[in-house]
């Protein structure tokens, strides 16, 4: 957004308090999403628990053109759509609530970084699986992806979304790199996360930070979605303080709330 | 290279014994690097003079005062560093041992072995210890006596060729080449202007002691780790981190705009980038190759942005530079008053975050937006500084000097170039008006002898022909 119409929209957006009826729209759960999606929606999910912000999570076969960036999650609160967990974040701040106030400059430049981190790696390990490993594509992908649409058009968009992600992969320089670089990769970022994280709950320390919310939204998807081989998830298996910490988050703000969103 | 060496050796005798024996892991000892003697050389003999410490021609690049050490002495030794050149010749000898020791156990401290050498010789061996934390590279230059032969082929680095003040002008090339400097590698570094005349095509390339061709930066550097150059050895788990999340982050955030800054802005890339690769390639790859980088780069650019349409542009173009300024104030946040990010040695991460901030100070950009914006972090450009004249001294005064070569020449090829103009033009003339003569085009009716018979006979040679 331009600087003119984010000023506008931020006060827009301070005037109004969070309203009841805010929606989070992302693909079907059950047949449609992929697991990158899952976890960036996921993340949202837990960051506005974590604010304690009520939302009430919409699925639609249409959600990824109906976002504004055209990435899934986004969030429908009072009039304005915004997508992403980073506008995300700054849209909540702008509305008075925030996770990471009580960081000081050091660290919160750590947690930007961190969770540049989750996104370079995670996220792109999680987008070369989907999408670039030809037995995961074969069997999950485009079957998932293409599943709301009649034949010929499930093939025909999840084979357009596949050359776009692979010629983002070629850009960013993954596109020579094997499966096992890829979970090498993967491996080296939960390291780099467990050694953080260390024996505190959370990442800074005792209260969680959209970083929190991040790192468990894409390893609770990664721990608990099935694919065709186990690997990603033996990854994350092999850090028990990342499990604790997962569990942790789920105990906290999913089951305490008496609804069970992770279904 | 062995001009420091001799000095050394009279100092080094009560130590360099030790040498040969810790250098278990570290079969460098005897490689000296190219680039070193071209700095060493006039050091030498204003070291030479204190006392034999200073005799060490070895360029205080090469230590980077890892804590880990000797604590007590790293501190000095850092100091020392920090002032001139650190001879290490005497702290070699322990420091290789413990480095060996401590490259074992992990720890950071193990300081055991160093004090030794210290009372032995009263030099600044502290800074040369200081200097050694699990380098290898402390090692190569130290003991020339030995094992010369010891590497079967020195590593060869291939990059781009400097400009601007720096080293070299590509970002890749400058984080590998710092990294290379901060850990004392020995490598012979080619610069070249030619990317067609490095072994993988593309540049940076490193060409290693068994011929293996590596072009990708990270795994340049991976394989100098792996080759025991390592600068991020004394790291805890956790500023290993820390490392692994400020790359992301300079990755994702401040990479997409260095390349729109020197690439996509149409003033800067024709007034500075283009003209400095089209001046720097030979013919005739001057004429295509840089707009084919260009368009490479405005591929990566828009794939790694995403999709956007044209009117968006700009916004993302807005977009980008805020993300960048304020990864540009992250960076800052997080370097503090340190000398480098973690302490008080230079790691994997300084060499990267410096390369990018040191193009983005030292190229003079008429677009200038985010280097307006990093001139006001005065903590990152002191650091760029500091590093720039601790670890490439002499590139930066080289760059005056080729600016005025250029100069000399052209001016030089002017009166030659109006000389062939002129005489072009005359020889021109003349073939003309000979040619003209000789067909009888234009014939001259002049009353001499010499000319009449061939005019007549010109004539009478169109005579016949209408005939």
């Amino acid at each position: 957004m331009s600087l003119v119409a984010e000023a506008f929209v931020s006060q827009i957006a301070a005037a109004e308090p969070w309203p009841e009826n805010a929606t989070l729209y992302q693909q079907l759960k059950g047949e449609q999403i992929l697991l990158s999606d899952n976890a960036a929606s996921l993340a949202v999910q837990a960051f506005l628990q974590m604010c304690n912000l009520p939302i009430k999570v919409v699925c639609r076969a249409n959600a990824e053109y109906m976002s504004p960036s055209g990435k899934v999650p986004f969030i429908h609160v009072g009039n304005q759509v915004v997508s992403e967990l980073g506008p995300i974040v700054q849209f909540v701040k702008a509305k008075g609530h925030s996770l990471s106030d009580g960081l000081d400059e050091v660290q919160k430049a750590e947690m930007k970084a961190y969770m540049e981190l989750v996104n370079n790696m995670l996220l792109t390990a999680e987008l070369y699986l989907q999408w670039c490993d030809e037995a995961t594509v074969g069997e999950i992908t485009h079957a998932r992806y293409g599943s709301p649409y009649p034949w010929p058009l499930n093939h025909i968009l999840a084979y357009q979304k596949q050359w776009e992600i692979k010629r983002k992969m070629k850009a960013i320089g993954w596109g020579k790199k094997t499966l096992d670089q890829v979970l090498e990769d993967v491996d080296q970022c939960c390291q780099a996360l467990s050694q953080r994280l260390g024996t505190q709950p959370y990442f800074f320390n005792k209260q969680p930070t959209e970083l929190d919310a991040l790192v468990f939204g894409h390893l609770y998807t990664i721990l608990t979605t099935q694919l065709t081989n186990d690997e990603l998830s033996e990854k994350v298996k092999n850090y028990s303080n990342l499990l604790a910490f997962c569990r942790r988050i789920e105990q906290h703000y999913f089951e305490d709330r008496g609804k069970d969103r992770l279904s | 290279m062995l001009l420091g060496g001799p000095p050394r050796r009279s100092p080094r005798s009560g130590t360099s014994p030790k040498g040969p024996q810790s250098s278990t892991g570290h079969v460098h000892f005897g490689k000296s690097p190219q680039t070193w003697p071209r700095r060493t050389r006039p050091r030498s003999p204003g070291l030479a003079a204190p006392s034999g410490v200073r005799g060490s021609t070895q360029p205080k690049r090469r230590d980077f005062p890892r804590r880990a050490w000797l604590t007590a002495l790293s501190r000095y030794g850092a100091r020392l560093w920090m002032g001139r050149r650190p001879s290490l010749p005497e702290a070699r000898g322990p420091a290789p041992r413990s480095a060996a020791a401590s490259r074992a156990s992990r720890s950071l401290a193990s300081p055991e072995t160093s004090p030794s050498p210290l009372p032995a010789t009263t030099r600044g061996a502290v800074a040369g210890g200081g200097s050694v934390q699990g380098r290898a590279g402390a090692q190569k230059e130290v003991f020339p006596g030995q094992g010369a032969g010891k590497m079967a082929a020195p590593m060869e680095l291939f990059c781009w060729s400097g400009g601007w003040g720096l080293p070299s002008v590509d970002l890749d090339s400058l984080a590998v080449l710092t990294y290379a400097r901060f850990t004392g590698a020995p490598l012979k570094v080619h610069k070249i202007s030619n990317p067609w005349r490095s072994p993988s095509g593309t540049l940076p390339a490193l060409r290693t002691s068994h011929g293996e061709v590596i072009s990708v930066p990270h795994k340049i550097i991976t394989h100098l780790r792996k080759e025991k150059y390592n600068a991020d050895y004394d790291l805890s788990a956790r500023q290993g981190a820390d490392t692994l999340a400020f790359m992301s982050l300079l990755e994702e955030k401040l990479l997409p705009v260095l390349v729109h800054t020197f690439w996509i802005d149409t003033k800067n890339y024709v007034e500075v980038t283009r003209k400095w690769y089209a001046e720097a390639m030979p013919f005739p790859l001057n004429f295509f190759l840089p707009g084919r980088m260009q368009r490479q780069y405005m591929e990566r650019l828009q794939l790694l942005s995403g999709e956007h349409r044209p009117e968006d542009e700009e916004e993302l173009e807005k977009e980008l530079y805020r993300e960048a300024r304020e990864c540009l104030t992250l960076l800052s946040q997080r370097l503090g008053t340190q000398k480098f990010f973690f302490g008080d040695a230079p790691a994997s991460l300084d060499a990267f975050v410096f390369s990018y901030l040191a193009l983005l100070l030292q190229a003079k950009l008429p677009n200038g937006k985010l280097q307006a914006h990093l001139r006001g972090l005065h903590n990152l450009c002191a650091y760029c500084t500091h590093i720039l004249s601790l670890y490439f001294p002499w590139d930066g005064a080289e760059v005056p000097p080729p600016r005025h070569t250029p100069a000399g020449p052209e001016t030089e090829e002017e009166p030659y170039g109006r000389r062939n103009q002129i005489l072009s033009v005359l020889a021109g003339l003349a073939a003309m008006v000979g040619y003209a003569l000789l067909s009888g085009i234009v014939s001259i009716q002049r009353a001499t002898p010499a000319r009449a018979p061939s005019t007549r006979a010109l004539g009478m040679a169109e005579e016949d022909e209408e005939e």
